[in-house]
């Protein structure tokens, strides 16, 4: 009895990393064909408007929430630890440091893989299992051109900007929150901030865009484009999706620190 | 003229199709008729190229299809309009940007003539006044006539129907089916009709194969089909419709 259920289990651990694996060969050459569909670009060009503006313009709300609330509770906790070894002026630094090398990029891209991940891990498994996307290959048109190439586009252009205004409101909120809770001038805070930003602590963080677009985009749309069985299935594909990009979105954030900021 | 030869195709270790050859010669109306989940759309698919077989080989016009890349298919694609099982219409798109999607996306033509195709496919559907509609509000019917447009305004040589009856009242399957009869006479169009209705078969097709546990256990002219002695034809054509 051991034997066979050892058996079995190593069976099907073959079959799931199998399976795995051409996932993955599956998943790469996706994306060699998203990016190999660049130089369509001028003939989707509205469709990369489209897409910049759901997900750059659109998701203004979101990251200005995520961006303000973490930067008022980061001034508030800093604060208070600062203040026990009587370094409160020192808030400025560590709150710019923590939130444009860190948290301002890795809250935008948690925030953008739940909104524009899920937007399109479920408008293209719909079309995949409404046979839309079908229809675009027999008619002649590259669906991945069409469809995963103004996602990827829009994404790499409108990150950049959207990691901008979220350092800039989460550094303005925890400047609020120093004047009005920690009773710290502005102009305290401020000095301490812009005075010793070296290039580096902009590099780490908006190095971060470009890479949380391509993965968040490929991801969501490699998981729709894949989506089988009906309405279940489509749930199913947009859950996995945004799962995985905000998980190797939390990889690539770690990397990405270690990698500048030891080459740096 | 649309050609499989000895076609065989695998999902996993379930066998679809095995050693499948027919022929869809130009301007004929072709049904493949066959019980549910037999495999019948899997074979319109083979002949757009959108899988490839496990064996065997896809001709369309001459040319071999089956290790074709993506980029050459679209041409050979263009040759052949495809109406979908669900219509695969873009539902967010009025009914006739979803005509004339296709023309500007693939063709280089002037918004005239796009303008031009798509009043000529709203007519011929019996579509006027629901050219700002969205398909969500139409009857299936009605959005089946869309789907039958789409395919038509490339001004293709074969057009592929997938249960083009499927779903639809009485009235509106005749309907669709004096649209298809219409095509050959009209736009000397051939046709291949996947189903799994027996009357649909018997009243537009020239020829029919039955499709049978993945193989052809019939290819002739329709007539004949009386004639065939093969137990699963001779219950078929006793019950009409198929839900084996």
């Amino acid at each position: 009895m051991p034997v066979m259920f050892i058996r079995s289990l190593g069976k099907k651990l073959v079959l799931q990393l199998k399976a795995f694996f051409l996932t993955m060969q599956e998943f790469f050459l996706f994306s060699v064909r998203a990016f190999m569909s660049f130089p369509k670009i001028i003939r989707y060009w509205r469709d990369v408007l489209d897409q910049a503006t759901i997900c750059g313009t659109d998701s203004i709300p979101i990251v200005l929430v995520s961006a303000i609330s973490i930067g008022a509770l980061l001034a508030i906790e800093v604060g208070n630890l600062l203040e026990d070894f009587g370094a409160k002026t020192m808030l400025g630094r560590s709150t710019a440091l923590t939130v444009i090398r860190e948290l301002g990029p890795l809250l935008m891209g948690l925030m953008l893989s739940a909104r524009f991940g899920s937007r399109n891990g479920a408008e293209l498994g719909a079309m995949q299992i409404s046979e839309q996307i079908d229809a675009l290959r027999a008619f002649g048109t590259d669906p991945i051109a069409k469809l995963v190439m103004p996602r990827l586009v829009a994404a790499l252009i409108m990150f950049l900007p959207l990691t901008a205004l979220s350092d800039f409101a989460g550094l303005q909120s925890a400047s609020y929150m120093a004047e009005h809770y920690h009773r710290i001038d502005p102009g305290i805070f401020w000095n301490a901030v812009y005075p010793r930003l070296v290039a580096k602590d902009f590099v780490v963080g908006f190095l971060k865009a470009p890479v949380f677009a391509v993965i968040i985009t490929l991801v969501s749309s490699f998981n729709g484009f894949s989506a089988r069985g009906g309405t279940a299935g489509v749930g199913r594909s947009t859950i996995k999706g945004i799962v995985v990009s905000s998980g190797l979105v939390l990889i690539a954030n770690f990397y990405v620190s270690k990698i500048v900021l030891e080459n740096m | 003229m649309i050609e499989l030869r000895k076609v065989g195709l695998k999902y996993g270790d379930k066998e679809i199709l095995n050693n499948v050859s027919l022929t869809v010669q130009d301007n004929t109306i072709k049904a493949i008729l066959g019980p549910s989940g037999v495999g019948k759309s899997t074979i319109l698919k083979l002949m757009l190229g959108l899988i490839k077989p496990n064996n065997g080989q896809v001709l369309v016009d001459g040319t071999d299809i089956t290790n074709m890349n993506e980029t050459s298919l679209y041409k050979i694609r263009r040759k052949m309009g495809m109406v979908f099982q669900g219509n695969a219409l873009f539902d967010s798109l009025t009914i006739s940007q979803n005509l004339g999607f296709f023309l500007r996306e693939n063709m280089k033509l002037p918004e005239e003539e796009i303008s031009r195709r798509v009043a000529e496919q709203i007519q011929f559907a019996g579509l006027e006044g629901y050219e700002e509609q969205l398909p969500e509000s139409l009857s299936g019917g009605m959005r089946r006539r869309v789907a039958i447009g789409r395919a038509l305004i490339f001004k293709p040589h074969m057009i592929l129907f997938d249960e083009p009856t499927a779903g639809l009242d009485p009235v509106s399957s005749k309907k669709i089916l004096s649209l298809i009869s219409s095509l050959r006479h009209n736009n000397n169009l051939g046709a291949v009709i996947v189903t799994h209705i027996i009357d649909d078969v018997f009243n537009v097709a020239d020829s029919v194969a039955v499709l049978y546990q993945g193989e052809i256990i019939f290819d002739d002219v329709t007539e004949k089909l009386h004639n065939a002695t093969h137990p699963f034809i001779r219950s078929i054509l006793s019950d009409k419709i198929l839900e084996l």
